[in-house]
């Protein structure tokens, strides 16, 4: 992968290239506090867009799987039905992607465009996305209390999935490494010179330094992998994160690596109705229901499992090459109940362990 | 990444009633052709046990299974009235427009099951999938050893595809049973859970190298796979389908999802073994 270096003054002329190219831009800016989020870039907050900020709660998944996406519309004309389908191919960079929600993307493409079935939808609005991934570099304003990407190899720096990625150097330079034709064509501009071994060397010394510094949170996936994976975690396990389930969604609608959806069809008016899809959440009491009010999954714990065991299975992982958790803590942030991924982890794997199956017998 | 493909996985194409028919109370069969012969003729490869995602426009779409045998010339579904779209169905005449997208699922191994005899338990609308099954062994008769047909309802007005079955019973080698929960004034058949007829005087049951295809409620399917385990038949000898909450029918909205198994597209059929793994209820 070609690496340049370019100035920390001209960064976001990068965010220009992309405009000038056409691309929408979206990019991460930053109120105070913890308040930040993904927005278009303007030429009136062009200034405002932040490098090192908070990662945003709402991920930006949403630019690729929008929360709520039309899928296509019906019109009935004196006995006839029109079916028209309603694609968005927008020429969209994303600009600021941390690694965490890199891998997201990743996952969502092994998701979306694997097995059987292409997701139409999906794939038009992938096609022409530009990933431009920041590395998070700052231990201080970066990586935030519940952030845990090195237990879930997915950061602090991505190692695919990118068009482009920067790193803050320090000493007011910033890396760029260009993942594919797309990040290396920006290359051309003068803003962009030839890196030297120094800065390669630097880099790697930022990384093994911003590594060190994470915060309060651990996730020992291997462990939990394997404990679900053979049906070893027991029903009280299950029971007791189930019951610190307040079933409200959040950790799913916060997550860059959930991928289920409801369909709904609603009126437009002018006699039409449109067909949307919808983010839907395993948490919810309804996402099972079938026909004569039974439910498969009617404890609440049963649905918990559901999640994780979606996320986790060693089964899944083998399919999607990854696990559909890719640490970036936010569900840890919006669990009232503390059952965020590496909460539960921890329980799988401390009440699973069953102490004496592993300790020797002395007889 | 697979490589792009043209075609728009949720997008439904625009097909015809032809015909409605009234079958048991709530339920009836809607004969349907596609607008577009070429949209026909692609879907005449579908395999006993698919289903289909059928779109009402304005209400919303629902999955549907595919009685017909592809050795049929009609394509139909048999629905009950539920809820919003199948009420919204039952209101359609011949003449108006629905949407179908399809077939979907892994449908039943009937080539497996080739040299086999076949036994069908089917309880109530559960026979629905499994016609397709029984009209496609019967035309293809010589591949397959004895078959028994079982179904029960729970009143006489409420058993299935009453000509179907009469035609399998004319068929050698065929051989076919119905039973009620209730009788009625004319009825002078079995009275019983559809089991009890397994070990009746003049029924024989064929139990080795054979398959039992069973569909129906949840309380049935548990009393007749506990009685056909007892006869002999292995968890892999029995053979149904998982009906599940679906939205996208395509493996990617999440809702059918259970255990390792995504049943829209891994399923809807499953052996009892399978099942079992997937640690579900029925
Ligand atoms: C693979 C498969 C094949 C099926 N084949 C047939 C068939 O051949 N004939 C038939 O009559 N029915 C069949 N069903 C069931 C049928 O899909 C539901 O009855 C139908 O979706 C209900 O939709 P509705 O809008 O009328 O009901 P709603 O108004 O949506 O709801 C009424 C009730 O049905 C439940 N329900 C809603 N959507 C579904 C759904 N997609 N799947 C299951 N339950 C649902 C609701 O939770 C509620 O309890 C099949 C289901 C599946 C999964
Ligand atoms: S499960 Fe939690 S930590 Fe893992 S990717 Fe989803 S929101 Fe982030
Ligand atoms: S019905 Fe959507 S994933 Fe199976």
């Amino acid at each position: 992968m070609k690496a340049r270096i370019l100035d920390s003054v001209d960064v976001l002329k990068i965010v220009d290239l992309l405009s000038e190219q056409g691309y929408e831009v979206v990019a991460p800016f930053h109120r105070e506090g913890q308040d930040s989020y993904f927005d278009v870039v303007t030429p009136a907050n062009r200034h405002a867009v932040r490098i090192h900020l908070p990662n945003p709660l709402y991920p930006p998944k949403r630019f690729i799987f929008p929360h709520i996406e039309r899928l296509m519309t019906f019109r009935q004309v004196n006995g006839d039905l029109q079916i028209q389908a309603t694609h968005e191919e927008p020429r969209r960079a994303i600009f600021g992607i941390r690694s965490c929600d890199l891998a997201g993307i990743g996952h969502l493409d092994r998701y979306f465009l694997g097995r059987e079935f292409r997701d139409t939808y999906y794939e038009k609005r992938r096609r022409h996305a530009l990933l431009i991934n920041v590395v998070c570099s700052d231990p201080q304003r970066d990586v935030g209390d519940d952030c845990f990407c090195v237990c879930a190899d997915t950061g602090p720096a991505a190692r695919e999935h990118f068009d482009l990625q920067l790193m803050d150097l320090g000493r007011g330079e910033f890396m760029a490494v260009a993942g594919s034709p797309a990040g290396q064509a920006l290359f051309q501009s003068p803003i962009f010179r030839k890196a030297k071994p120094a800065h390669v060397e630097r880099r790697r010394a930022i990384l093994a330094e911003v590594r060190k510094r994470f915060k309060t949170h651990t996730s020992w996936f291997s462990a939990a992998v394997r404990y679900l994976s053979q049906d070893k975690v027991t029903e009280r396990t299950w029971e007791e994160i189930g019951n610190r389930c307040m079933e409200c969604g959040g950790c799913t609608y916060v997550c860059p690596a959930c991928t289920c959806f409801t369909v709904s069809d609603r009126p437009i008016g002018d006699g039409q109705t449109e067909r949307v899809r919808i983010w839907d959440s395993c948490a919810l009491a309804g996402f099972t229901r079938m026909a004569g009010g039974f439910n498969p999954r009617r404890a609440v714990h049963d649905r918990r499992n559901r999640r994780f065991f979606r996320k986790l299975a060693h089964y899944f992982v083998q399919r999607e090459l990854s696990m559909a958790c890719v640490g970036c803590g936010r569900c840890v942030t919006v669990c009232h109940g503390n059952i965020g991924m590496p909460s539960v982890v921890e329980m799988l794997r401390r009440t699973t362990a069953g102490v004496q199956e592993h300790e020797p017998a002395i007889r | 990444m697979n490589p792009p493909s043209a075609e728009n996985i949720y997008l439904p194409r625009v097909a015809v009633l032809d015909r409605v028919e009234d079958n048991i109370p709530d339920v009836k069969t809607f004969y349907w052709r596609f607008e577009n012969p070429a949209d026909q003729r692609a879907f005449r490869g579908f395999h006993p046990g698919q289903f289909v995602q059928v779109t009402i426009a304005g209400v919303g779409e629902f999955p549907a299974s595919l009685p017909p045998s592809p050795t049929e010339d009609q394509i139909f579904f048999t629905i009950r009235q539920v809820g919003g779209c199948t009420a919204a169905l039952h209101r359609l005449r011949p003449g108006d427009k629905i949407a179908v997208r399809g077939p979907y699922g892994n449908g039943f191994p009937m080539e497996q099951y080739q040299g086999k005899n076949l036994v069908f338990v089917a309880g109530g609308i559960g026979l629905i999938p499994l016609r397709s099954c029984i009209v496609y062994a019967i035309a293809h008769r010589s591949n397959y050893g004895r078959i028994a047909i079982f179904h029960g309802a729970k009143t006489p007005k409420e058993l299935m595809y009453r000509d179907v079955l009469a035609a399998c019973q004319q068929t050698p080698g065929v051989e076919c049973h119905l039973t009620v929960d209730r009788g009625d004034n004319g009825w002078e058949g079995n009275v019983g859970v559809v089991s009890s007829l397994f070990k009746k005087p003049g029924v024989a049951m064929p139990v080795e190298n054979t398959v039992a295809f069973v569909c129906g409620p949840p309380v049935m399917f548990r009393f007749v796979i506990r009685d056909l385990l007892a006869m002999g038949l292995t968890e892999r000898d029995i053979i149904s389908t998982l009906e599940r909450y679906m939205k996208c029918g395509v493996g990617k909205c999440g809702h059918c999802c259970i255990g390792v198994a995504y049943i829209c597209v891994d399923g809807p059929v499953f052996t009892y073994e399978q099942i079992k793994r997937l640690g579900e209820d029925i």
